[in-house]
């Protein structure tokens, strides 16, 4: 056997410098990495730069359509501000949007407390699965908009209403990925751990919840969009405070600069958040992006 | 070595069906089974894909029901898995989210089987020099080549070192050269611990090589069609005068003319 030792070591040795070499950096190599951002900067910026050419000569009636500038403007003195002390309503955006990204993560959090273990436990009984799921799939298809009348009739214009709204829009995505994750496990990886001693408390720590893991991730990646309709929405219909109600002042204000402005920050907020969560993903399971080729 | 005469593994009358979901049916795979494994004896499945051989070692191993029948290892029925059967999946089976070291420490995790930290520190490196994975501890499965991760799939089955060894073609993605070195540490294994094993393969000359006796399976339902004895003294791996006899040679032709009968109703279809 040693004799094989021999002949393999030089195979196998992850040290070994025959097979693992710097490669360095080259210029193309830089390129190759960074071209995406880039091109995607230059994208964005021409698209901005046609825009503000377009207002400045085209004669565009600024209620419909804002210089870019003047958006930005708006967005900028809108962050950098607050509202003074004891004042009734808020021009700034800061204001509403702590607002309603508090809200958000609020509503997010107990959606998740609520979704993660209710779907582990429909997935992992029958019982649960069998009681639970028919309302689970009714509130899931149901539009979530259908219920605002009804939680502003209990709750009133509250900051309670509007994390409710968001809860019942982020839970059922979270909780129905975490319920799949759970009934998908590969049947393989739970025989490996049977015969291997795991009893039922170990297969589902062990086995189900770290294989779960990722589809609760994306689960929480389709709350966050879910969940950002439901703030939008809640602040829409009532309440004086957060994004979705800039959004309604601005325009009834015929301050449109304005209303770009909050739209280009939900978009902003909207993919930090998702791009978040498509890292988080790729970090806990790197497996599952490894698959691909 | 030696055999003692006391089986350790009886299948007695064994049936294996499976239920089809979309039409109300059910497939048998494995009918009426009779086999007696003796501790310390290496037994080898062969036959065409498909023939039942997996779902015999998951009936052994505790995975799949039997339908009729029983199979009993040391006296008693098989209802689930056991520290004494260890088992090499077809499929690897591995933890994707576990480092290589931490799959082959598995079995230690999930039971406890008296064993201090020193010795499962130890016995981790033995059992990686033996697969030759030292120097991957860290990695994860997905980043091994599919025989890499077998050969990980096999460490964590001896690291317990089980009484019994189930292994469902476990040199199957592994190359040539390697192939022979995991045979003749497989061979070496067993001598010195007297590790009763059940082995699949599709390789006759594996089969020939390790087996005590080669079971051969037929195609649909899977039955024992024959039982071969082998009897070339051990070691046979480093016996090049094994491989060239003319008993091997004939061996050889008997079965592969049994596996090739029943892997022609194969093709002729059902
Ligand atoms: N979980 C299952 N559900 C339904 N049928 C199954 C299941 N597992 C196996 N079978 C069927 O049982 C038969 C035997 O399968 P088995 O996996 O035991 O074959 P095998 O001899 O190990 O084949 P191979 O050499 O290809 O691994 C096959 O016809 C297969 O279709
Ligand atoms: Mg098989």
């Amino acid at each position: 056997m040693a004799n094989k030792g021999q002949q393999n070591a030089q195979v196998f040795d992850t040290d070994d410098p025959d097979r693992i070499q710097d490669i360095g950096w080259t210029a193309r190599e830089v390129w190759r990495r960074s071209r995406g951002f880039v091109v995607t900067s230059i994208n964005i910026m021409t698209f901005f730069i046609l825009w503000e050419i377009v207002t400045i000569y085209g004669n565009i009636n600024p209620l419909f359509l804002p210089k870019a500038s003047d958006m930005f403007m708006e967005l900028w003195v809108g962050l950098t501000t607050r509202a003074p002390e004891g004042a009734v309503f808020s021009g700034s955006i800061l204001d509403h949007f702590l607002h309603s990204f508090s809200n958000l993560m609020f509503g997010l959090g107990i959606a998740i407390l609520i979704g993660v273990p209710g779907g582990l436990l429909m997935g992992g009984n029958k019982y649960i699965e069998a009681i639970l799921s028919p309302y689970v799939w009714a509130l899931a298809s149901l539009p979530r908009i259908a219920l605002v009348p009804l939680f502003i009739l209990f709750l009133g214009f509250t900051t309670t209403m509007q994390v409710t709204i968001i809860v019942i829009s982020a839970v059922f995505p979270i909780m129905i990925n975490a319920w799949a994750g759970v009934k998908t496990t590969e049947k393989s990886l739970l025989a490996a751990a049977r015969v291997f001693g795991a009893n039922r408390r170990q297969l589902y720590v062990k086995v189900v919840l770290p294989y779960t893991l990722p589809f609760i991730i994306s689960g929480i990646q389709q709350g966050i969009g879910r969940g950002l309709i439901g703030v939008v929405i809640a602040e829409l219909f009532g309440g004086s405070n957060g994004l979705g109600y800039l959004i309604q002042r601005s325009a009834d204000t015929f301050n449109t600069a304005m209303n770009f402005a909050v739209l280009l920050l939900l978009i902003v907020m909207s993919l930090s958040l998702i791009n978040f969560t498509r890292w988080l993903e790729a970090y806990v399971a790197p497996w599952r992006s490894a698959n691909h080729l | 070595m030696s055999l003692s005469n006391e089986p350790i593994i009886v299948a007695n009358d064994l049936t294996i069906s499976y239920e089809l979901h979309r039409e109300r049916k059910k497939l048998t795979a494995l009918q009426d089974i009779n086999l007696e494994v003796k501790a310390g004896e290496f037994v080898v499945l062969v036959g065409p894909s498909g023939c039942g051989k997996t779902s015999f070692i998951n009936a052994i191993s505790g995975l799949v029901p039997k339908e009729t029948g029983s199979v009993t290892v040391r006296g008693e029925e098989v209802t689930g898995p056991g520290p004494d059967r260890a088992m090499v999946f077809q499929d690897y089976a591995l933890l994707p989210w576990r480092t290589v070291e931490s799959n082959v420490r598995m079995p230690f995790e999930f039971q406890d089987l008296g064993v201090s930290e020193a010795e499962k520190k130890k016995r981790v490196q033995e059992c990686l020099e033996l697969v030759d994975l030292n120097g991957f501890e860290k990695s994860f499965p997905y980043e091994l080549s599919g025989g890499m991760k077998q050969r990980v799939g096999i460490a964590r089955a001896l690291i317990t070192h089980p009484d019994i060894l189930l292994a469902d073609e476990p040199f199957a993605a592994i190359d040539a050269m390697t192939r022979e070195a995991m045979q003749a540490e497989m061979e070496r294994i067993v001598m010195e611990t007297g590790q009763t094993c059940v082995f699949i393969t599709h390789s006759i000359d594996e089969a020939i090589l390790l087996g005590d006796r080669v079971v051969v399976i037929s195609y649909r339902p899977g039955k024992v069609k024959e039982i071969v004895d082998i009897n070339f003294p051990r070691p046979r791996m480093s016996n090049s005068e094994v491989k060239t006899s003319r008993e091997y040679a004939e061996i050889r032709d008997h079965i592969w003319k049994l596996v090739k009968d029943e892997a022609s109703q194969t093709n002729r279809g059902e």
